[in-house]
Formats: structure tokens, C-alpha cells, sequence
């Protein structure tokens, strides 16, 4: 499996080029609604007074990621903010941030709210792929799980869109509330899901 | 009123329209995740 970090992780890093030019923090993680995969990070400026850049930076321009910076060849890499965004991104019922969308089971039932998102990145960021392949969710009170914060696993192709996030019922079979071990609960999933098909 | 008093309330002020001022920009820099259902910009995943 690949390696798993939060969504949350990303947002507010510094993006930094290989000059060691502070150009901008990450702002929103997007990723494309089928298939899950990484597209791109809008930008906010650096600064108590700075908001929301115009520019973008595409997943295939980030040669580094750690837990302390976004690493890019130059600032010539990022990109206008709606050549990076699908007009839709924004507008319509259901498009926009997925935090506090509410999870069901294609069967009907509420798991609960996305807290945060998990994401796989394959191999070195500069030539890898980067997918949500989970939803961390605040448990709906039906599930009677408290308010401990879980891992759901997420199929190969996602389905999401409307103002609801669906998962196959069988998702909730490999809740977890260790990232640790998440990635072998994906992999376990998505397998299953393969025998099925 | 004395200056001191017309002071006091000018920089009380300047200090609640900065204050609001990076308190704005803090909540238009908060981050998400977003979906985006357009064109992918990568391909089709493998």
C-alpha cells in the first residue's frame, strides 16, 4: 500500500521552491470526483493579511512532500486557478468541500460526517499518484461508536457527488481508527470488492 | 474630552479593524478538500 497522510496535513503547509522561496500555504486538497485521483492545491498567501491566491498548483508539479513543505521546481509552476478547477468545482448543489458532507451506504444507512480525507500517494510525489482512498468520519449516533473518529475505506471508483458521499455497505465492515494499519483495511476492501465484480 | 481619551479610541479602532482584517483573511485561508467533477488534468487513474 501506499503511503497515507491527511488531507489536513497538507492544508497550510508552505509551498516552497527549489530557490528556497516561500511563494504560498496550501489551501484545499482538489480531487477529481471519479476516480478520487489528486488534482491539484489552491493557494493562500503567506502572511497574516494575505487570502486566497489566483494560482494553483497542479499534483505533477510537486517534486517533494514532507510534513514541513510542498516542494516546486519554481514559482513559474503554478498555474491560473481556473485552468486548475473544473468550473463546477464551485457552483451547484453538492460541489465544493467535502467536510461535514454527510457519508450513507448505498443501501441507505448514515455512517457519519467527513471529518477529514485520506489520501494514498504512490511512490516519489514527482512521478507518483496521489488518492483518497478513505474518509475519516465523526460516527453518526446510530452506528453508537461515540465520538471516536473513523477510517472508512474507499472503492477504486468514488462516488462523489450531490450532497451526499455513498460507499459501498460493505465499507463499514473495515472501519478502523488506525491510520497505521488503514492501509492494509483499503487493500482488504478493495479486494473484496474485486471477488464480488 | 481630554486628547488622551480621543487617542484611547482611535487606537481602539485601528485595533479591532486590523483584528477583523486578519481574522477575514485567516477564515478565507482555511483549507478543505474539494471535489472537483470536471475534466481530470492527469488522465484516467491506472
Amino acid at each position: 500500500m501506499s503511503t497515507l497522510i491527511r488531507a489536513s496535513e497538507l492544508v497550510k503547509l508552505p509551498v516552497v521552491t527549489h530557490g528556497g522561496e516561500d511563494v504560498a500555504q496550501i489551501k484545499d486538497v482538489v480531487y477529481a470526483a471519479h476516480g478520487g485521483q489528486i488534482e491539484s492545491f489552491t493557494l493562500a498567501g503567506r502572511g497574516l493579511f494575505a487570502g486566497p491566491l489566483k494560482t494553483a498548483l497542479p499534483w505533477g508539479k510537486v517534486t517533494g512532500l514532507g510534513t514541513a513543505a510542498v516542494i516546486i521546481e519554481s514559482e513559474d509552476d503554478l498555474v491560473p486557478l481556473a485552468e486548475a478547477l473544473a468550473t463546477s468545482a464551485h457552483d451547484g448543489p453538492g460541489r465544493g468541500d467535502v467536510l461535514n458532507s454527510q457519508v450513507l451506504t448505498d443501501q441507505g444507512t448514515a455512517l457519519g460526517t467527513v471529518s477529514d480525507v485520506v489520501i494514498g500517494i504512490l511512490g516519489d510525489p514527482a512521478t507518483g499518484q496521489a488518492d483518497v482512498v478513505g474518509y475519516e468520519i465523526l460516527p453518526a449516533e446510530t452506528m453508537n461508536k461515540g465520538k471516536q473518529r473513523l477510517l472508512i475505506p474507499l472503492p477504486d471508483t468514488i462516488a462523489a457527488s450531490g450532497e451526499h458521499l455513498i460507499v459501498p455497505a460493505s465499507a463499514s465492515d473495515y472501519l478502523t481508527d488506525d491510520l497505521a494499519h488503514f492501509g492494509s483495511a483499503v487493500d482488504a476492501f478493495r479486494a473484496q470488492l474485486g471477488e464480488k465484480s | 474630552m481630554d486628547w488622551w481619551v480621543w487617542l484611547i479610541i482611535v487606537i481602539v479602532v485601528i485595533a479591532v479593524i486590523v483584528g477583523g482584517v486578519i481574522a477575514v483573511q485567516a477564515k478565507r485561508r482555511a483549507g478543505g478538500v474539494i471535489i472537483n467533477d470536471g475534466k481530470n488534468k492527469r488522465g484516467d487513474r491506472g
